[in-house]
């Protein structure tokens, strides 16, 4: 290790002497570490929420619902307010010009702007 | 406008600093606090005794540790872990948050990205949880054999008991920790700042938070989790989203988008708009006003280096320079051609001394005469001393019409030299093969002893003669054809001179219908190239995309290519059925002529179109000031390729800021703008209200009295005023609204947990690791801190 790296102390330690078990220990190399880990989805479906009264608050219930307002029609390229869409490339533009720059768009920028709006199309 | 410009001086510190600003009235509001880390190692750890709980903040972007009872934590830092691999030595090693990038250099990062181990705001990776804990106690300056203090750690709302216990487990195992308690990080700072006084008893909580938002209601300084509500958004989308709007717009400048660089942007210059249209509509007339709030981060460039207009003295000095060399060279010249001449002269002497000599000589013993010097006969002589004169006269220069009598002479004495030409074949003899030019020099030769000789030569050498003969033919041709073509040339050159002469006639007698007439003709020779190049490319029906040349899917073929496939098709089909008999006939071929030929005639055109075109555009611009050719019509492609066509300029190096600072926090109102299907957080207050259990006009009125924001994302300028704006919308007329904001939305968390931990009644809301193990999961789950102590 360069002298600098380790005065900066940048490296976790191995050992550490208030820990009762150590990480190598722990989770011996060679081993397959962090794919045991559930995911918040796998989490929630084992918590079995429906066993338990609905009105009991959980991380499941207190999720907020769809919105009620009519969405906000933004052009995807400048921000602006977008009447019109492309039917096309389904991107939302606000003028004439905005129009000639989606036009002139390759279609892995098309896909890249439809993403941030999540409306792109992901084949699976 | 402002720019600016920033750096990256110790891990986790950045300041700003200002290039220049134009005069703009826009002074810099107060700078927000930046996040910083706090990582050196603290030193009083055993100073303090068993009963002081260690306090956790463990939110999803920074993790907060310190000792209860202290007004600020004592280690900071970013809440994520990466395992890079050493350059040298190749072993993996954990690194803890963020850290200088100099120092990162000595590790191979390319497949260890930083990774947290939060799921939205859920803990669930717990083996990186460990590095952070490991990190952070170390830090705290834990050593001894386990952390032997009550801990004291936040946790998201309405926790999964999955992830509660596998963090107990592991505080309580790993650590040794003698008793734990869990509390939600926005309570705990509702009630600091209820303390305080800036909050009342009932309120509502809303908190924008890394990964998500949370509205909370307290009734009684308790929260009601049932009226809660949560959206999954937070300051990371906001991050994210502004990190791909401009990386689509400045695709070039992707590797300077870093994330942490967005969103020190992020911090330092988004703004929330009090209604987004209106914004948007001053941004899109281009008012002033929207000059002034458009920032503009200026890149480093370096201009390439600008040669300065040379002063008067360096233009004189290189011209100088300039005359004196070129001076020289003449003068070498000037030597050199004299140094010939005198050469020239020479010889041309010592030839016509040998010629004088070789007269007084006998005619038989010229040819031994003639071999001391090295010429075989007079008439080589007399040739070389033909050519010597002649490149005399070139060497001392004279008139070109000199030198056309000398080529008329050099013709005539070609003429002379190819005699053989005008002889019939079977009138050649040997002799005048052998000495073509020297009848004369045959003269006594005993012909009773020769006869036989000469008779066996002539039947030997007909063939030689007619070589040579041929060959005279041959070099005739060729020299002819080279004058003639010497001749054309000169023809055409005076055909042009009088074309231009005639143009200029024309245009001088009436110059309007000239330019009128030249215009007209540039027009129609572009149109033309136009539209073979439209046909070449099928129109316009590709996005832009150019890489059509080729048979897409939907693409229609052009002319040429129809003609080419209708033509094989036909070949292919047109013969008898079951065997294919192309090739048969010499005429199936002609079709490949047929095929090329359509295309070829296409290029032919197309060459002799552009030629004109030239020619006309640059006469336009000659004559007509007014006249710019017309660009080349290069299909609008993507901002990025069009600076490259061009000199880069600094302005290529700017990264502008306009729209996208308003329009980044706006998805924490509109999470549909990034496909989040959730209300935003105007409406989460609504919804938060509708959810308590008890309907009560009263409770309702004085919740929104005190509505309190705290989290990270509510530094936003502008937050406040939106807010309230869109409560109102929602709320009954009349209803009194006031939205306060947290003394320090990002360390009142912590701080308020710290108070927390200080009570004497703190102790009765933890739990052992003996209460963990008897009790169960179950009762895990139910459990809830009291915050009121």
């Amino acid at each position: 290790m360069e002298a600098e790296v380790i005065e900066a102390e940048l490296v976790l330690p191995t050992y550490l002497s208030f820990k009762r078990v150590q990480m190598y220990e722990k989770y011996p190399k060679g081993q397959s570490r962090g794919r045991h880990w559930k995911h918040l989805k796998q989490i929630l479906q084992a918590e079995n929420y429906r066993n338990y009264p609905p009105d009991e608050p959980n991380y499941v219930n207190i999720e907020s619902p769809p919105s009620m307002h009519p969405c906000k029609r933004l052009c995807d390229m400048t921000g602006y307010e977008a009447p019109y869409y492309d039917p096309r490339t389904n991107l939302r533009y606000a003028n004439a010009e905005v129009f000639k720059l989606v036009r002139s768009l390759p279609s892995e920028y098309v896909q890249r702007y439809l993403a941030l709006r999540n409306a792109a199309v992901v084949l699976k | 406008m402002v720019c600016f410009c920033s750096q990256l001086n110790r891990p986790g510190q950045r300041h700003w600093s200002i290039i220049f600003s134009t005069a703009s009235r826009e002074r810099l509001k107060k700078k927000k606090m930046p996040f910083i880390s706090k990582i050196k190692r603290q030193t009083d750890y055993n100073l303090f005794p068993s009963s002081t709980p260690i306090v956790i903040d463990n939110g999803a972007s920074y993790f907060r540790i310190g000792w209860a009872g202290e007004t600020e934590p004592r280690v900071i830092f970013r809440n994520i872990v990466q395992r890079p691999r050493h350059k040298t030595t190749g072993e993996t090693v954990s690194i803890v948050g963020d850290h200088d990038p100099a120092l990162l250099k000595y590790f191979d990062c390319t497949r260890s990205g930083p990774r947290s181990a939060f799921d939205n705001d859920v803990v669930y990776q717990f083996e990186i949880m460990e590095y952070i804990l490991d990190f952070a106690f170390d830090r705290l300056g834990a050593n001894g054999s386990g952390i032997d203090h009550p801990v004291l750690i936040t946790e998201c709302v309405c926790n999964p008991v999955h992830s509660r216990s596998k963090m107990a487990e592991l505080l309580f195992e790993t650590y040794g920790v003698p008793s734990v308690a869990f509390g939600v990080d926005t309570a705990f700072s509702y009630k600091y700042n209820q303390q305080h006084g800036i909050c009342g008893q009932d309120g509502l909580a809303i908190c924008p938070g890394f990964s998500t938002t949370h509205v909370i209601p307290f009734v009684g300084g308790e929260p009601v989790y049932r009226g809660s509500c949560r959206t999954n958004i937070g300051g990371y989308h906001v991050t994210d989203y502004l990190k791909q709007l401009l990386s689509l717009k400045y695709p070039h400048h992707m590797a300077r988008l870093t994330w942490e660089k967005v969103e020190d942007l992020k911090m330092e210059h988004c703004y929330i708009a009090p209604d987004y249209f209106s914004e948007a509509r001053l941004f899109q007339k281009g008012t002033k006003e929207a000059e002034d709030k458009t920032r503009c981060w200026q890149l480093p460039w370096v201009p390439p280096p600008t040669e300065e207009p040379p002063s008067e003295e360096e233009i004189a000095r290189k011209a100088a320079i300039k005359e004196r060399q070129g001076q020289r060279l003449r003068e070498m010249a000037e030597a050199k051609r004299s140094s010939r001449i005198n050469e020239l002269e020479n010889e041309l002497h010592g030839l016509g001394f040998l010629l004088r000599q070789l007269e007084q000589v006998e005619a038989n013993d010229i040819p031994s005469f003639l071999s001391a010097t090295g010429y075989v006969s007079k008439q080589e002589i007399e040739s070389s001393l033909a050519k010597v004169t002649q490149s005399l006269r070139k060497a001392k220069g004279e008139p070109k019409s000199e030198q056309a009598e000398v080529e008329e002479k050099t013709e005539a004495s070609m003429n002379e030299k190819y005699p053989l030409i005008h002889i019939p074949d079977n009138m050649l003899t040997s002799e005048q093969v052998l000495n073509p030019k020297e009848p004369k020099l045959k003269k006594k030769k005993k012909k009773c002893i020769i006869i036989a000789i000469v008779i066996k030569l002539l039947l030997a050498m007909v063939s030689i003669q007619l070589k040579e003969k041929r060959r005279q033919i041959f070099l005739k041709t060729t020299t002819e054809g080279r004058q003639r073509a010497k001749q054309k040339r000169v023809e055409e050159g005076l055909e042009r001179e009088r074309k231009n002469q005639e143009d200029e006639e024309r245009r001088l007698e009436n110059p309007e219908l000239y330019a009128e007439q030249m215009r007209a003709k540039y027009k129609e020779l572009s149109e033309r190239i136009d539209q073979r190049k439209r046909l070449k490319t099928n129109g316009s029906h590709t996005n832009g995309n150019n890489t059509s040349g080729g048979v897409g899917r939907g693409e229609r073929l052009n002319a040429a290519q129809r003609e080419r496939m209708r033509l094989l098709t036909t070949a292919a089909f047109d013969r008898g059925k079951g065997e294919d008999t192309f090739g048969a006939k010499d005429e199936d071929w002609q079709l490949y002529k047929l095929m090329s030929r359509d295309n070829d005639d296409d290029d032919e055109g197309a060459e002799a179109d552009e030629a004109e075109l030239a020619r006309v555009s640059s006469r336009l611009q000659e004559i007509d000031p007014k006249f710019v050719p017309k660009q080349e019509l290069v299909p609008p492609q993507s901002a990025a390729e069009a600076p490259r066509l061009r000199p880069l300029t600094k302005e290529d190096f700017q990264i502008v800021l306009g729209v996208e600072r308003f329009r980044c926090p706006e998805i924490l109102y509109h999470p549909n703008l990034v496909g989040i299907d959730q209300v935003g957080l105007d409406e989460m207050t609504g919804v938060s209200i509708r959810r308590l259990p008890s309907k009560d006009e009263d409770l309702e009125q004085r919740l929104t009295s005190s509505i309190f924001m705290t989290g990270g994302c509510c530094l936003f300028p502008g937050m406040s005023q939106r807010l309230e704006a869109g409560i109102r919308m929602i709320r009954p007329c009349g209803a009194p609204i006031n939205v306060v904001r947290a003394l320090d939305p990002v360390l009142d968390a912590w701080r308020g947990a710290s108070l927390y931990a200080a009570k004497l009644q703190f102790t009765e809301q933890t739990f052992t690791r003996m209460d963990y193990y008897e009790k169960g999961e179950d009762w895990l789950r139910r459990y809830q801190l009291r915050y009121t102590l």
